[in-house]
């Protein structure tokens, strides 16, 4: 897919999601749709680093609970709107990836996915410490009053999580075709041999640390408005670290549309049981698929569609390249 | 599996609810449920870290349901709940309960089992002026100050619960106090309103300290809080670290000078841990909602009881449900009362008859305050005494939780200093 197409598709999804906001009357529909979409940005957010790079993650719930508590600060200490909480938090998270990148990306394989989880429980217990954005006790959020052009809290809050979809997936697309993704490709493959073959790879793996912080902190500054709570329990909870993984695998990790797919198949799954069956089946079910996938379809959803000839496109290429994708 | 009514929906509702996940909408054309039963809306944790508790609540609401409609329901309309397992978590509640208002169409809305489900539903339930019956949270309504919260937990002024114990403290001589409390929302909420009784009455701190959730080994921790020979000690924590600190202190001691040991433990009200504990527990003076001593018994309290116990074995849940089981039966009643008395459903006359009356339940009278939590505090805080190991029968008769306050429910005096108590 060219960049023009793929931008008429976003205007289009964001164009819909609007006016979902004014023929949905069920909030419902705009509190699943929102969980959804939070998981899209996530499990892109995640592939940056742990699909093309290969460098499996395990803090995403580190990131996103930055991302919530940036939020819960800024309008406490300042009552700043939404918009700019969201960009502060993904600034914040650019630094917190490129410092953690840098303190743990000497390690390989299992051990820098072991450092990730250290992440998670240190800034948790950071955050359970202070006391200014509610400590262990959580906090209770109360809305500012809803801007004019949106009908519902809830509405806007599902457009401002496409918008960060948007954002998210085109950062994806963008790194997967540029010299960004065939540098963490090649370090995927084999560090050393990119290494020796003038690869910059501390360079490559530090600037998708950036990326990726950023995107996973930044869809978790709207959900102390979604929840309207923030507890430290919930924000840096082990789901948020777990399902990003589970559905860029699944989706596929080898190109962009994959997290995406794999995030709404697994997020609208686990949804619908969860009320409708029992919330234990729904985490059930996000294991057996997992295992169903590594075993029948390892390189996911997009490799199955692959096969059976429903999906073509290969790796995409920046808009300033020429041809087709590779 | 869950055994909830939501398992059991229509094919119809289900399809909707796909349809909903999946991005279309419902609408207007939801069928309504003015005609059918009085649909009572709620998620309860039966997974995760609260579901112990949330599973015995869970069955004292169905025990009061199968009564209401044995009764010929409300408003002459069968009562039928509508549960969701929120997994003991805070990112589930908000899409629940918009699922129980926009698809479900409840009718009343019944909060779910301790204070961190519930917190995002308050903005919820104030942002649409709806009545919501609390369920064991502490303190959710500090914020938001909903005028149609009345939560069923017998806690009182936030304050009470630590007044309490350090009030038999005090009668006892104590001079000094000390602080053992886990880094987790309930415990900090506790021990913070705990520390502004002890400084109101000037009781010197000589012990402060806040563990990470989690902890399992507590000796440092005893030891040092050993070293500073308090005269009380006022613990704060969650089921894990209750039975960590008193296996702690039984095997290193607590030191003679401590008068009265306890105060805010969470887990030593559920069967399980007061069986697996036994002896450990004596001498702890602890929180409790309903103890099987005389003066605990109001009408309906046996009978509901005699319910409650045989379907507790059969769904292995609490078997004694002392803790939580009868208020969720309470819970029932008050809706039950209310509903009878307005002749409607309608949430503002239902919450103005709440706020307004006196509720004979068979937890006791309760009147509510102007924030929703009882009036006067129902909590009370009891003595272990003469505890053996492994004997889940001892705990069904009198005296092995002497309660020591407040007034109205006294059944005895405490035993001091702790060390002796704990000899049994």
């Amino acid at each position: 897919m060219r960049w023009t197409g793929f931008w008429i598709g976003a205007a289009l999804f964001l164009v819909l999601a609007y006016a979902s906001t004014f023929m949905v009357t069920n909030t419902f529909f705009f509190f699943v749709g929102y969980v959804m979409l939070q998981f899209v940005v996530l499990a892109t957010a995640w592939n940056i680093l742990g699909g093309y790079a290969g460098y499996v993650n395990f803090g995403t719930s580190a990131f996103f609970g930055v991302g919530v508590y940036t939020a819960v600060a800024l309008f406490k200490a300042f009552a700043l709107p939404l918009p700019l909480q969201i960009l502060a938090a993904a600034v914040v998270g650019t630094a917190l990836g490129v410092a953690t990148g840098m303190m743990t990306l000497r390690l390989r394989g299992i051990f820098y996915s072991i450092a990730t989880v250290a992440l998670v429980i240190i800034l948790e217990t950071f955050v359970v410490n202070w006391k200014f954005v509610g400590g262990a006790a959580g906090i209770q959020i109360v809305r500012p009053s809803l801007p004019s052009f949106f009908p519902t809290y809830e509405g806007m809050l599902f457009v401002v999580a496409a918008v960060l979809v948007v954002i998210a997936v085109a950062v994806a697309r963008y790194v997967e075709g540029s010299w960004i993704g065939r540098g963490l490709r090649a370090i995927r493959d084999d560090e050393l041999a990119a290494e020796c073959s003038g690869v910059p790879t501390l360079r490559l793996k530090l600037i998708a640390c950036g990326i990726s912080g950023a995107l996973m902190c930044a869809i978790g500054a709207p959900n102390p408005m979604y929840q309207q709570f923030a507890i430290p329990g919930a924000a840096f909870e082990l789901p948020y670290s777990v399902s990003p993984l589970a559905m860029a695998l699944i989706g596929g990790t080898a190109h962009w549309i994959g997290p995406v797919l794999g995030a709404l198949l697994l997020s609208a799954t686990q949804q619908y049981l969860s009320v409708t069956i029992s919330s234990e089946l729904s985490l059930l079910a996000l294991g057996v698929m997992l295992v169903l996938f590594v075993i029948a379809a390892p390189e996911g959803l997009v490799g199955l569609l692959r096969k059976v000839g429903l999906f073509k496109t290969g790796t995409v290429r920046p808009s300033n390249e020429k041809g087709k994708g590779t | 599996m869950s055994k909830i009514k939501v398992t059991r929906r229509t094919a119809v509702q289900m399809t909707g609810a796909a349809a909903v996940a999946t991005g279309t909408t419902f609408g207007p054309q939801m069928a309504s449920a003015q005609q059918g039963p009085v649909k009572i809306g709620l998620s309860m944790p039966q997974t995760g870290g609260l579901a112990a508790g949330g599973r015995a609540s869970l069955l004292g609401i169905e025990v009061w349901k199968d009564d209401i409609n044995a009764k010929g329901g409300l408003l002459g309309r069968k009562v039928e709940l509508v549960v969701y397992d929120d997994q003991s978590s805070a990112t589930t509640t908000p899409a629940i309960y918009s699922k129980l208002l926009d698809v479900d169409k409840v009718d009343l809305l019944f909060a779910p089992y301790a204070t961190v489900p519930t917190g995002p539903i308050m903005p919820l339930v104030k942002q649409r002026d709806l009545l919501l019956m609390g369920n064991f949270s502490f303190q959710v309504n500090q914020t938001v100050k909903h005028d149609k919260w009345f939560n069923i937990a017998p806690w009182g002024p936030a304050d009470s619960w630590g007044r309490s114990f350090i009030e038999i403290g005090e009668k006892a001589g104590a001079q000094s106090i000390a602080f053992l409390a886990a880094d987790q929302e309930f415990a900090q909420n506790l021990v913070k309103l705990a520390k502004g009784v002890a400084d109101e009455k000037k009781m010197k701190t000589v012990f402060e300290q806040n563990y990470p959730p989690n902890t399992v080994e507590f000796s440092a921790i005893i030891r040092a809080l050993r070293g500073a020979r308090a005269d009380m000690v006022f613990v704060c924590s969650y089921p894990p670290d209750s039975a960590g600190i008193l296996r702690a202190v039984n095997e290193i001691g607590i030191g003679e000078n401590v008068k009265i040991f306890g105060g805010g433990m969470v887990g030593l009200q559920f069967t399980a841990v007061m069986e697996s504990m036994g002896s450990l527990l004596n001498g702890v003076i602890n929180f409790n909602s309903w103890l099987p001593e005389p003066s605990m018994y109001f009408e309906g309290t046996k009978e509901f009881f005699a319910k409650y116990q045989p379907r507790a074995v059969a769904a292995k849940v609490d078997p004694l449900g002392y803790y939580l089981a009868p208020y969720g039966y309470a819970q029932g009643q008050l809706i039950e009362q209310a509903v009878a008395s307005v002749k409607s459903l309608d949430h503002k006359a239902i919450a103005g008859y709440l706020r307004s009356n006196t509720h004979k339940t068979i937890v006791g009278s309760i009147k509510f305050a102007a924030d929703g939590e009882w009036e006067k505090t129902g909590t009370v805080q009891a003595q272990f005494r003469g505890v053996k190991d492994k004997d889940i029968e001892q705990f069904r008769g009198p005296g092995k939780q002497v309660i020591l306050s407040p007034a109205d429910r006294k059944t005895g005096e405490p035993i001091i200093p702790f060390e002796k108590a704990r000899k049994g």
